[in-house]
């Protein structure tokens, strides 16, 4: 799967967890540039990228998680 | 005296750890009133385990018709409960305040603050009347300093019991009827059903012994405020939490 198609993808998700159809999202886009992005979100995300991808998160693999670039590099490892 | 436990929520995880922990090398008199809902296939093992000792009764505890019906049932067919256990509640959803769903925790309340109160006001003047009683909750160690966010219908629920616990203890010291609960930290069963696994993964990795709890780590806890020995404890919330909670 190629990291766009993880991208496209992924903001998909942004977008239905924020309610926000305009969203757009690139690899630098972190917690502080969406207002409602805070703890209990990056839970749904994760947990709707999990459905998505049919992946597991463990919580080590997700703490240190900084922007959407590394979350697009963790799911790509992880799809293969 | 022959100890009749009556215990709502008794298909729960905790419930079906709780009563074996009873019955265990109890006289054969002791009797287990077992209140579940749609759901009492959890308790056939222990029927054919304690034969004659568990009674179950399916009961909608969100319901107060068929609460007082409940109710009025026991009055009729069982000995006077001695212990009262309680302790159904929804599962947690965790949401943001502004998306608070009121109908959803209207139930909740109804099953885990109004059904108590239905079920105390029969049955523990009783108690006081017999001169020893039991009744324990089960709280949450989220009412205990800063809650987590976004578990506001919990929070909110499990802290009204805790006031039903301090109002009766007073109220009923003096009769022998010790009135406590326990609040466990994040407690592993099919109660987290609709909790994502990070945050129970997160829950643990951040408890001080690195686990969550389990129902074998409360129900021995409870089993002490249950017993006669505990007698001159009441009013309490007991933390079990591995540290994660420190009143």
């Amino acid at each position: 799967m190629t990291e766009q198609a993880i991208l496209e993808a992924v903001q998909d998700i942004f977008r239905d967890n924020f309610d926000d159809d305009s969203l757009v999202i690139t690899r630098d886009t972190c917690a502080d540039d969406i207002e409602d992005w805070d703890s209990l979100e990056q839970i749904n995300l994760l947990t709707a990228i999990e459905k998505k991808f049919q992946i597991k998160f463990k919580l080590a693999d997700v703490r240190g998680l900084k922007n959407v670039g590394d979350l697009l590099d963790l799911v790509k490892r992880m799809v293969g | 005296m022959a100890y009749t436990y009556l215990i709502t929520g008794a298909t729960s995880d905790v419930g079906t750890t709780l009563i074996p922990r009873l019955l265990n090398d109890a006289p054969a008199d002791t009797l287990v009133l077992a209140q579940g809902c749609g759901d009492l296939d959890k308790l056939a093992p222990l029927v054919q385990r304690y034969p004659g000792q568990v009674c179950p009764f399916d009961v909608d505890l969100s319901d107060r018709h068929k609460v007082d019906a409940f109710v009025r049932l026991l009055e009729q067919t069982a000995p006077a409960p001695t212990h009262f256990v309680h302790l159904p509640a929804l599962p947690v959803v965790n949401t943001r305040f502004k998306n608070f769903d009121e109908q959803r925790f209207s139930r909740d309340l109804e099953i885990q603050l109004n059904s108590a109160i239905a079920i105390c006001r029969v049955f523990v003047p009783k108690m006081a009347k017999a001169g020893f009683g039991r009744v324990l909750f089960i709280q949450t160690s989220y009412t205990i300093g800063c809650p987590p966010k976004n578990t506001a219908a919990y929070v909110i629920a499990k802290s009204a019991i805790g006031g039903l616990v301090k109002s009766l203890a007073v109220e009923y010291a003096p009769k022998h009827v010790t009135v406590n609960c326990v609040a466990p930290s994040m407690m592993e069963t099919h109660f987290l059903k609709d909790t994502p696994d990070l945050i129970v993964q997160a829950a643990a990795a951040d408890n001080p012994m690195g686990r969550n709890a389990t129902p074998e780590d409360v129900v021995p806890a409870m089993a002490f405020l249950l017993s006669e020995e505990a007698g001159f404890i009441t009013g309490v919330t007991l933390p079990i939490t591995g540290g994660s909670a420190i009143v």
